[in-house]
């Protein structure tokens, strides 16, 4: 645990690098910020600006090429696979647009899958899945595939899996991406929900009206943070000017 | 044992949804299974039969005939077919051998008689035999009640008859058959003895055959016989000698020179054993040569449906990974998914070498008894061949990048 009032999350000039047929593809050339416990950053920016890229090393599925990440106070690079699998597992829980559910498990066995790999011995972990579904209002959907279930109802089972594990933040690349707007308005009042209980929550989008709607946004930029600010003056829609970073 | 079991229960429910190409990949891995068990079953069966067969002969006792008994391998039957019979003369001359202590001389009808009384008859069924008191201890036979034939038999050419416990059962049921009359080919003859029940062996009693002297066995019979003879030797030790002495004899006899082969054949417990040791050999040969292609055969394909496997549930590795599954949990549950699969297989073959042993005993009388470390031996060969064959898929899952992994589509 982090003492009170540090960063939850601290990058500094972190940089990861794509080699292409010899040529050097900077997907994230020099980013630094920290969030804290409990707040909720869009991350927006053109497409190939390197949001994905920075949600995944946040996440830690990706390692940078240099740079640091501190996560919860400890150091994330250098770690083992291994233990790279177990921060995974406790600290992060992730909410992706296409949803990435197993296609063969019920909503329950979706949601119980990050307990399997914890080792939550089995009444728990179905008691633990059961509650996170009825959180995302899904109580009546347990033993339902995911191909019987609408695309919101999808996506509010990949978000009660990544919060069955009480994870210390959602990382959630556009997950209204795959949504009409309706259901997409659903899903946003459902992280809106989260984050007043005291979620920390990045998200990545595409939609200004959206990330203005985020207390806070980053914008990127070819591997560069280029705005760092309230959502809605990052977005572009607010009154004041973006904070250049 | 929990997380082995959450695995186990995740590899069943992917080789659920695809249970027709399972099967058909895992043909080889089935016919692997099963030719283990229906060899086996069958070498065992055969060993069952040889030791209660041979069991029969009394302690210290081999026999000479001039038809092999069993013949594996390629015999020249035709030259056997020549061979002269053997005579009662040849059997009295083995007598005054140092290390023979009984000689009994035995004739056979061609086929399988019936014995009959006014009432009742048997199935034609009854092995007959013109003997000796001497065959009582060259069988091993065990009176129950009566007597068995005496040397006053012999020379008084007496019809009377010991009898096997089935044939008493059949024609006196509920009686007393000592002292009874039976016929055989409408001669009657005397009941003197029956012999203690022997059982059946693989469904064929033993306890169905008749002895009478051979001199009345001539009279019913005439010169239509085979002659076999069996022996004993003065202890079960002296069984190699009393061989070597009775073949010199026999060679000299039947005027064989030193370059012929043996135109008879000779059995004892210690020939029949290694007979039958060559051939279990054989047939484990073949076995083990036909199951190694089998399951190599099947090997292959269970590393194919598994890569397959791999590649179609690649974006589901990714996700899995991210959840935070160690590679190792990856490994684990393709490397159980595999051995599954495998093990299915094997139990499957199981069940249709089995079925085949049980079905050609049924139909054809072949001795057939399965042997439960057979059936272990194939289900731990498929496990391994599973395990072997899925280790490189599995690997191939474990490595895989998570986030490359979640972008396939
Ligand atoms: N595996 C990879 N190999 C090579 N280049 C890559 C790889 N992944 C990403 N890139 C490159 O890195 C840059 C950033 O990609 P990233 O996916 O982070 O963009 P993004 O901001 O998420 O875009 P979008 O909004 O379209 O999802 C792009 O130029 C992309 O081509
Ligand atoms: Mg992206």
């Amino acid at each position: 645990m982090s003492a009170v009032g540090e960063p939850l999350i601290v990058v500094e000039s972190l940089h990861r690098h794509y080699t292409v047929g010899g040529e050097v593809v900077r997907a994230l050339d020099g980013v630094s910020f920290g969030i804290t416990r409990g707040e909720w950053v869009a991350i927006v920016g053109q497409s190939g600006s390197g949001k994905s890229t920075l949600m995944n090393v946040l996440g830690c599925l990706d390692t940078p090429t240099s740079g640091t990440y501190r996560l919860n106070g400890a150091d994330v690079q250098g770690l083992t696979d291994d233990q790279l699998a177990s921060l995974r597992n406790k600290e992060i829980g992730f909410v992706f647009q296409t949803f990435q559910l197993l296609p063969r498990a019920t909503a329950l066995g979706n949601v119980m899958l990050p307990l399997v790999y914890r080792g939550v011995p089995k009444r728990q972990r179905r008691a633990m899945a059961e509650e996170a579904l009825a959180a995302v209002g899904l109580t009546n959907r347990l033993n339902h595939r995911p191909n019987e279930l609408s695309g919101g109802q999808r996506q509010r089972v990949a978000i009660a899996r990544a919060l069955v594990g009480q994870p210390s933040m959602l990382l959630a690349d556009e997950p209204t991406g795959n949504l009409d707007s309706a259901t997409g308005e659903e899903i946003i009042r459902l992280f809106s929900e989260l984050h007043h209980r005291g979620h920390t929550i990045l998200l990545v989008t595409h939609e200004p009206k959206l990330a203005a709607r985020c207390p806070r946004a980053i914008r990127l930029m070819d591997g560069h943070v280029v705005a760092d600010g309230a959502g809605a003056a990052v977005a572009g829609l607010g009154t004041s000017a973006p904070v250049p970073a | 044992m929990n997380a082995l079991l959450d695995t186990l229960e995740m590899a069943l429910s992917t080789l659920r949804g695809n249970v027709l190409r399972s099967i058909l990949t895992l043909l080889g891995i089935v016919i692997g299974a099963a030719t283990v068990v229906a060899m086996m079953s069958f070498t065992e069966g055969l060993k069952v039969k040889l030791s209660t067969d041979f069991a029969q002969l009394g302690a210290g006792a081999f026999q000479v005939q001039k038809w092999p008994a069993m013949s594996f391998g390629p015999r020249d039957w035709r030259k056997i077919e020549r061979r002269p019979d053997l005579t009662r003369e040849q059997g009295e001359a083995l007598r005054d051998l140092p290390h023979i202590q009984f000689v009994s001389i035995e004739e056979y009808p061609h086929q399988p008689e019936k014995l009959t009384t006014p009432e009742r008859a048997t199935k034609q069924n009854i092995d007959v035999c013109g003997g000796l008191p001497d065959y009582e201890p060259a069988n091993g036979v065990t009176v129950a009640e009566g007597r068995f034939l005496v040397e006053t038999d012999i020379q008084l050419g007496r019809r009377v008859v010991f009898i096997g416990m089935d044939i008493a059962d059949q024609l006196f049921p509920g009686e007393d058959a000592l002292g009874q009359e039976v016929r055989l080919r409408g001669v009657p003859f005397e009941v003197v003895g029956i012999a203690q029940r022997k059982g059946a062996v693989m469904g064929r009693s033993k306890d169905t055959f008749a002895v009478i002297p051979w001199p009345a066995y001539e009279r019913v019979f005439g010169k239509s016989r085979n002659t076999n003879i069996a022996l004993v030797a003065t202890s079960p030790e002296d069984v190699p000698k009393a061989i070597d002495e009775v073949v010199a004899k026999l060679r000299r006899l039947r005027g064989l020179s030193a370059q012929d082969e043996n135109d008879f054949d000779y059995y004892s417990n210690d020939t029949s054993a290694e007979m039958f040791n060559n051939l279990a050999a054989m047939v484990a040969a073949a076995t083990g040569a036909i199951c190694a292609l089998a399951l190599l055969v099947g090997g292959i394909g269970i590393m194919n449906i598994m890569l397959v496997s791999v590649t179609e549930r690649t974006r589901e590795i990714g996700v899995r990974m991210a959840l935070g599954a160690r590679r190792r949990h990856i490994l684990a549950q393709f490397l159980v998914e595999s051995v599954t699969l495998s093990l299915s297989g094997g139990l499957f073959g199981v069940l249709v070498g089995g079925a085949l042993a049980l079905s050609a005993r049924e139909l054809f009388e072949v001795p057939a008894q399965i042997p439960l470390w057979a059936v272990l031996l194939s289900l731990g060969l498929t496990a391994t061949a599973g395990m072997l064959f899925g280790i490189y898929p599995a690997q191939r899952a474990s490595k895989l990048d998570p986030v490359e992994a979640m972008r396939t589509e």
